[in-house]
């Protein structure tokens, strides 16, 4: 099947849609969003800096008419929600959001009740839109460059006045192969300071509940969850997190979950593979001591 | 200026995974309902654009009667005007359609808000439908609204940090939680005040849906087994801890 991805130009993200792409074609086309080299092998590629959803809807959806894909496959992002819809009723297409699997003859899976459960659709009308969550399909690495026609857009409605980048040192909270998260339980912003500790002891990244977020002791693109971040860690520091289905969606491929809270009935225990029953602030300062001790 | 809310009367999101059960593929009916996770932050920035702008604001919803009750809470946050379309689709074109035809039923809406996704399909995706429909922008995980130079200055979460947008006409946005729009706890005159409102209740129109069957809902099984330490010595529990997790090679 003709497949198009369309996403920003980060490696990882490219890398996934690439796998995810394979179970519909030898090779995809793409339309590659931002500045700099196009990564990866493509059959034919596109470019264009603009990143504002709003403003690329006419563009994309005339080249996939044109061009006549049948996928079209975006991360399940920022840039993703704001094209799937539009795009989608531009074309008369279908479009399926989040997609956690994908089988033969367009058959996907997503999750529904905030992870609790999880939908098989079949897809019976083309163009098919897909979002892909992220860190479900490993990524393909991607060798070499395609060299790009500009994709161009008339009359933008949307201007980008400012853009701000959380500015977080050491690896990326999605690509961290230790996460320490902190939730409600961490009862204010201050003691994220010990999270941070262990996280560079660890060369990990701090992450949060969408609780923590909420309360303002945590940045937004910290949240961890099933409307925020989704990660695969190694292993997963749920401090003070009670655990609520939208959180455990956002840490479903994390591989061993740690589960510090004094509430022994906290759900997070139920996916926990260690669990401890205490106060954090007992357990935190101990293991950063020790952890330093080790270095 | 007039404000349109979406909201979604779901089954109780806070039901915990290990608990939660299914009747014809969807959540069990004893589910408490409640208004959407996000719906909740789009009402409560919806209340804040009406007080600071003298604007008059509308909720809108797409489900049963039996959703009234719930839907009574966004009145009493400050909605001034409720409209139910009745109806029992889950296809996000058929919803976005009906949604489409209350808003041009109201004729002068400027703006439309709806929670980032809602909290039981957690698609995401029948306010930007619902925007294409209508012709007019979508703008996806919006923090902050405001009116500026005779337009909006939008400021956008994104993956990695925010950014402020600029644009002028009738918009689409998805909202979504920041401390600043924590939904208020209406008070009891408001409540009170709030259940003799006149509700107007549509039927529901005609409309294509999309081209995808539902072959099947399953609960994930979630096979963890937590193995919880001693605490009675911490330097003993952190020690074990560290032990256990290199000797598993998860670190």
């Amino acid at each position: 099947m003709k497949t198009l991805i369309v996403e920003i130009i980060e490696p990882n993200r490219l890398g996934e849609l690439v796998t995810v792409s394979k179970e519909f074609c030898d090779e995809p086309d793409i339309v590659a969003l931002g500045a700099g080299d196009v990564p990866g092998a493509y059959d034919k590629a596109w470019q264009i800096e603009e990143t504002v959803s709003a403003n690329l809807v006419p563009a994309i959806a005339e080249l996939i008419q044109k061009e006549g894909y049948e996928v079209i496959l975006f991360s399940a992002s920022t840039v993703g929600a704001g094209l799937a819809g539009p795009v989608a009723i531009r074309l008369s297409a279908s479009v399926v959001s989040e997609v956690i699997c994908i089988e033969p003859d367009l058959v996907v899976k997503r999750p529904l009740y905030g992870g609790k459960a999880v939908v098989t659709y079949k897809i019976t009308a083309k163009p098919a839109i897909l979002t892909i969550r992220r860190k479900y399909f490993e990524k393909t690495e991607l060798e070499g460059t395609t060299q790009a026609e500009p994709l161009t857009i008339t009359d933008p409605l949307v201007s980008l006045i400012a853009e701000k980048e959380e500015k977080s040192e050491g690896i990326p909270l999605e690509d961290a192969e230790v996460v320490i998260s902190g939730g409600r339980g961490m009862g204010g912003p201050d003691n994220f300071s010990m999270l941070q500790e262990m996280a560079d002891i660890l060369k990990g990244a701090v992450g949060a509940s969408r609780g923590a977020v909420d309360e303002g002791w945590a940045a937004p693109t910290l949240q961890i969850g099933q409307t925020g971040k989704i990660v695969a860690p190694g292993v997963y520091f749920a401090v003070g997190i009670s655990g609520a289905s939208q959180h455990l969606a956002g840490i479903a491929n994390a591989k061993c979950v740690v589960a510090i809270n004094k509430d022994e009935e906290a759900n997070i225990f139920k996916r926990a593979r260690f669990g401890i029953i205490s106060d954090y602030k007992k357990i935190m300062p101990v293991l950063n001591s020790v952890l330093r001790e080790e270095r | 200026m007039h404000i349109a809310v979406l909201a979604k009367v779901v089954p109780d999101y806070e039901v915990p995974a290990g608990d939660f059960e299914l009747s014809d593929n969807r959540a069990h009916s004893r589910y408490t309902r409640m208004m959407g996770l996000y719906d909740e932050n789009a009402i409560e920035t919806g209340v804040q654009l009406k007080e600071k702008y003298s604007a008059s604001l509308t909720i809108i919803s797409y489900g049963a009667e039996g959703d009234i009750p719930i839907l009574r809470k966004a009145i009493a946050m400050g909605g001034e005007k409720l409209v139910l379309v009745i109806g029992q689709s889950d296809d996000a074109s058929v919803i976005a359609a009906n949604l489409k035809m209350a808003i041009d039923n109201l004729g002068d809406v400027d703006m439309i808000l709806a929670g980032q996704q809602s909290a039981d399909m957690d698609r995401g995706v029948v306010h930007s439908i619902l925007a294409e429909m209508l012709g007019i922008t979508f703008i996806p995980q919006v923090s902050h609204i405001e009116s500026e130079n005779g337009g909006w200055k939008i400021s956008q979460i994104t993956e990695t940090g925010s950014r402020d947008l600029q644009f002028n006409g009738k918009g689409v946005f998805s909202i979504t939680s920041i401390p600043e729009n924590i939904p208020r706890i209406p008070a009891v005159r408001a409540i009170f005040a709030a259940k003799k409102k006149t509700v107007d209740k549509v039927a529901e129109i005609e409309s294509n849906a999309m081209g995808i069957e539902e072959v099947s809902v399953e609960i994930p099984k979630m096979e963890s087994v937590c193995e919880f330490l001693p605490v009675e010595d911490v330097g003993e529990t952190v020690k074990t801890l560290l032990t256990k997790l290199r000797e598993e090679r998860y670190l």
